[in-house]
């Protein structure tokens, strides 16, 4: 059994599941964001349209789709499981991925998108040499992709299997198979464009069918929010640690352990915003003004969503008892279904299950597109290739498919293998590298190209040490060698990394005589402002080599 | 991007970084992120840290079944919002017109 999937979804009985109603359901989605991104052709008869939809992304459209893209199987599905058995710890490491849109509206969105480019190499590249700069953004942004992508195609396994009810193994890889070329062909189709109608259309869905499940559990108790959070405190089972439900503990206990929860929760405030598919999207929005504006909006989106999914997490236990729920670490993702079959019976159970089939497309179809990019933009830099638009579209046309097929052919191959830390070191490497960089690329006079090298190549160095030697690989049932065991690093490695990756920031850039206050001075003016000076080149700089590949690159245009 | 466009004057550039109206603009704007920051992340961890190492605080009943976390969580969501709103209003009223006129003079002095 294992052969074919890591880690068979524990086989539950499954009376929810109505693939009658979920398979039309999935279709008609399909169909319909297949025509949302038709639509959308006409912006990528250019290279320029196909990456960044000519940065006409409104900041309407762009909030949405920055609140849409970090809605996974496990932020949005799982949790609500994780917080009817887990309850408070739950719901605060849920809040922690709000956390990270206010680092981003604070910090880098409006700055990202006034320096413009495509991908982090050409924020990069404004400070240090081009080509550490491009190498940095590819290495980041690829590791992170095929992460993530492994962990989204595994998540189609499981969404088969607890919303279609699909059981036989063959039958859990066909659908990643279809559900990931599918994804592919809209990429392929849509560019941008396409990939931020998905990502509107999805979030549109996911708070009205979250919104009507809240509404429907309020309902439950006659809208009073006090009963429901006492019944669903008296209903929740028992903990070692005899914590209640709505009291913090029950998840990481006390102790020495204690930490471990702080570095979780640390990770994922830091984190989640660096993610590059994440903030990516900036630069494909109208202006550094819009950019801002939309992340601070899609901040207030997300906030009412998880306070809606606290609700229906809490409602879970309320309404099904303590033994209807998901009772062990590996069915918590049965305790939202169950919830919609009781309250909304097969047509809510069916109606979810296409929401969560396009959950996963929202997630892969920005993470590809940024896989794209960054090869057109940072790669073929890299290997000396400059193309005309011609041959730049036809090129980034082929490396969607070639990238898109490859990957998701991958993430099959992969799905013997528990993966699951994925998520978690992705996040990590955001953290410890991705933030950095940035924060020094915007912020400090004296960042330079050692100062980035450091940090990118030590932090994720450092993470993979740490993850290596962590419960993700070993001393774990659900490890991926659960057999052996030689962790000895308890904490989410973030805690760790990230104040490490900064300092080797710091030390790397100090050490070296590098220094370059015009750059630094063109930084601020262009991400503070949006200008662009064009006129006569730069006074010739000292030092030769910290200019190559600066000069011959003209700021992007700015509309 | 156009490699035969001209290349970014740094010396414009430099000249502008220094002028008293950018270093306005940046200390506004210096000013107001650090504080939204520290006072954000500020709040969160030490909430972050009371649920960790105060749990029994934490579980002090405030109101029925509330209790400090659970409302700890709400203000939480409530400071988002708020926040988030002053930030914007903050940089559209204080820094934006500012950054526009800079953008203005220094790429009108450009063409």
């Amino acid at each position: 059994m294992s052969v074919v999937l890591a880690d068979p979804p524990p086989p539950v009985d499954n009376t929810w599941a109505t693939p009658a109603i979920a398979v039309p359901v999935t279709v008609v989605l399909a169909l319909a964001v297949l025509y949302l991104v038709r639509s959308a052709r006409a912006s990528t008869t250019t290279a320029d349209g196909f990456l960044l939809a000519d940065r006409r992304i409104g900041p309407v459209q762009n909030a949405l789709a920055v609140a849409s893209a970090p809605l996974m199987y496990s932020t949005m599905y799982i949790i609500t499981g994780h917080i009817a058995l887990s309850g408070y710890d739950a719901i605060l490491l849920m809040t922690a991925f709000t956390m990270g849109t206010m680092l981003a509206l604070f910090l880098f969105a409006g700055p990202v998108r006034n320096v413009g480019g495509y991908t982090l190499g050409d924020l990069l590249a404004v400070r240090v040499r081009e080509r550490p700069a491009r190498m940095a953004s590819a290495v980041l942004t690829l590791l992170t992709y095929v992460m993530l992508t492994v962990i989204m195609m595994a998540a189609i396994a499981f969404i088969f299997n607890r919303w279609f009810g699909v059981d036989a193994l063959v039958g859990l890889v066909l659908p990643v198979f279809v559900v990931g070329l599918v994804t592919v062909g809209y990429v392929y189709l849509g560019g941008m464009l396409g990939v931020t109608r998905i990502l509107v259309f999805k979030l549109v869905l996911s708070v009205v069918v979250v919104g009507v499940l809240t509404a429907w559990v309020l309902a439950r108790f006659d809208l009073n929010l006090f009963s429901l959070l006492e019944r669903a405190e008296a209903n929740a089972a028992p903990v070692p640690s005899g914590s209640d439900l709505l009291g913090p503990g029950r998840l990481f206990g006390e102790g020495a352990t204690t930490l471990v929860h702080l570095s979780k929760l640390f990770a994922i405030a830091v984190g989640v915003a660096a993610i590059p598919f994440l903030f990516m999207r900036n630069f494909a929005v109208t202006s550094g003004r819009d950019a801002r504006r939309s992340t601070g909006w899609a901040s207030m989106i997300i906030v009412g969503f998880y306070l809606c999914l606290s609700v229906v997490g809490l409602g879970a236990v309320a309404i099904l008892g303590r033994d209807n729920i998901g009772v062990i670490k590996a069915h918590r993702d049965i305790s939202f279904p169950k919830l919609a079959d009781e309250l909304g019976g097969p047509v809510m159970v069916g109606s979810l299950a296409g929401v969560a089939v396009l959950t996963i497309v929202g997630v892969f179809a920005p993470l590809l597109h940024s896989a794209v990019t960054t090869v057109t933009k940072d790669v073929n830099v890299l290997r000396g290739r400059r193309l005309d638009p011609a041959a730049e579209l036809k090129d980034i046309k082929r490396n969607t498919l070639i990238i898109g097929v490859g990957s998701v052919l991958l993430a099959v191959a992969m799905l013997p293998v528990r993966t699951h830390i994925f998520i978690p070191t992705s996040i990590d490497v955001a953290g410890a590298v991705v933030l950095p960089i940035v924060v020094y690329a915007l912020f400090w006079r004296r960042f330079n190209t050692r100062g980035l090298q450091w940090t990118v190549y030590g932090g994720l160095a450092l993470t993979a040490f740490l993850v290596l030697f962590s419960n993700g690989v070993s001393g774990e049932p659900d490890a991926i060698f659960p057999d052996r065991n030689f962790k000895f690093v308890d904490v989410e490695p973030a805690l760790i990394t990230v104040p490490v990756g900064f300092l080797l920031g710091y030390l790397g850039s100090i050490t070296s005589r590098e220094r370059d206050d015009a750059a630094f001075a063109e930084m601020q003016v262009r991400s503070l402002t949006g200008a662009v000076a064009t006129g006569p080149a730069r006074p010739a700089a000292v030092d030769d080599e910290d200019r190559d590949g600066r000069q011959d690159r003209a700021p992007s245009p700015v509309s | 991007m156009d490699t035969a466009a001209p290349a970014p004057d740094g010396g414009r550039y430099l000249a502008v970084h220094h002028s008293a109206e950018f270093r306005e603009l940046r200390r506004r704007s210096s000013t107001v992120t650090l504080w939204a920051s520290v006072a954000f992340f500020g709040w969160w961890f030490l909430g972050s840290l009371l649920a960790t190492y105060a749990p029994d605080f934490f579980r002090e009943k405030v109101a029925g079944p509330v209790n400090v976390g659970l409302l700890f969580v709400f203000l939480s969501f409530t400071f988002v919002v708020t926040l988030a709103a002053f930030y914007l209003r903050y940089a559209r009223t204080r820094l934006d017109p500012l950054s526009e006129k800079i953008r203005a003079d220094l790429e009108g002095a450009s063409r």
